[in-house]
């Protein structure tokens, strides 16, 4: 599984600098970006397996950025990261093509394999 | 007050906290977040075994940071408490200011999804002003919950505190452009029920500034 290329939305950047580097020490190839704008240029370019998209990123709405990276390309994984009460915005991610969820505070062990199970899938649909 | 306005005020007064208490639990479970990543962060460097001699500089900063994230979360925390206690009695002197602050701490996560900067001008004196400030919280946290739904990406709401004679005035004054944003307002009639009940005044300029006189009385 060494070298799946995740991408990591957040803005907060503690957050996604420590994370990025807990996935990197377990061999992933993680860039992460701040906003919406920046993310969507980072998918363009770096073409990640797996995107972890926080829901609440300032700028384009969470949903439209999953819109966004779907209609680029559909076969990028989404995980949408999220608080506990964001259950409509997660139907809501799910309805329009993302593939899980994950809540905050992230459990490194369940994260990693539901990226493991996205990155499969992604392999599926190629 | 009649009945219906008096219903109609407690249940802006139920939103009005709820949103405030989606906002502080949000904002805590960010800190949290970043809290678990960097303890974990220093438990995954000690299995690959990145001596502390070695990276020094590396644990130091990630201890810092959660060190950084406790406080804070320490200052959320005290914001809310002091939020709660404003019921605490229906009239009572207090601190505009402070008052005015711990509402932009408790309602910065919504302008931060739009990148809406809150700019502070207090008067230096620290005014005191004799009111419900529960009440006046609301009034002021209708206003500004207003301008961030309505103004553009990356405008800015500046408040502002002055001492008058025998008043304090609060001005929010907005600075971005309008767009189209469904928000909610407390109905006029109400509010001047309202800001008479507290001994005040409004005057309002969706456009340009919202103006509240409040009573001051010495602590």
């Amino acid at each position: 599984m060494a070298h799946t290329k995740v991408l990591l939305v957040d803005d907060e950047k503690e957050f996604a600098s420590a994370l990025a580097e807990r996935l990197q020490l377990r061999n992933y190839d993680v860039q992460a970006a701040a906003n919406a704008l920046e993310a969507l240029g980072i998918v363009h370019s770096f073409r990640p397996d797996v995107v972890l998209l926080d829901l609440r990123i300032p700028g384009m709405d969470g949903i439209e950025t999953l819109k966004a990276i779907k209609k680029f390309d559909s076969t990028i994984e989404v995980i949408m990261l999220t608080g506990h009460g964001d259950v409509q915005s997660v139907e809501n991610g799910m309805k329009n093509g993302a593939f899980e969820y994950i809540m905050k505070p992230v459990d490194i062990s369940e994260l990693t394999v539901k990226i493991n199970k996205a990155w499969q899938k992604k392999q599926v649909s190629r | 007050m009649d009945a219906q306005y008096e219903n109609e005020l407690r249940n802006l007064q139920m939103r009005f906290i709820g949103k405030i208490i989606a906002g502080f639990t949000h904002e805590i479970k960010n800190y949290i977040a970043i809290i678990n990543e960097s303890t974990g962060l220093i438990g995954d460097m000690m299995k690959v075994g990145k001596s502390v001699e070695n990276d020094l500089p590396a644990y130091l900063d990630i201890i810092h940071s959660i060190e950084d994230h406790i406080e804070k979360t320490n200052g959320h925390f005290r914001y809310l408490n002091r939020f709660a206690h404003r019921m605490d009695s229906p009239l009572s002197s207090f601190h505009i200011n402070e008052s005015l602050e711990e509402l932009i701490a408790l309602l910065k996560r919504f302008a931060n999804q739009k990148r809406i900067v809150f700019k502070q001008d207090y008067d230096t004196d620290k005014p005191t002003v004799y009111s419900n400030p529960a009440i006046l919280q609301l009034i002021i946290f209708t206003f500004l919950e207003q301008n961030i739904m309505e103004l553009e990406q990356e405008s800015t709401i500046t408040l502002q505190t002055t001492v008058t004679d025998q008043s304090v005035r609060v001005t929010i004054i907005p600075n971005g452009k309008r767009i189209e944003g469904s928000s909610v307002s407390i109905p006029s009639e109400l509010l001047d029920i309202v800001i008479k009940e507290l001994g005040g005044n409004i005057s309002q300029d969706r456009e340009k500034e919202t103006i509240i006189l409040l009573p001051l009385r010495p602590l």
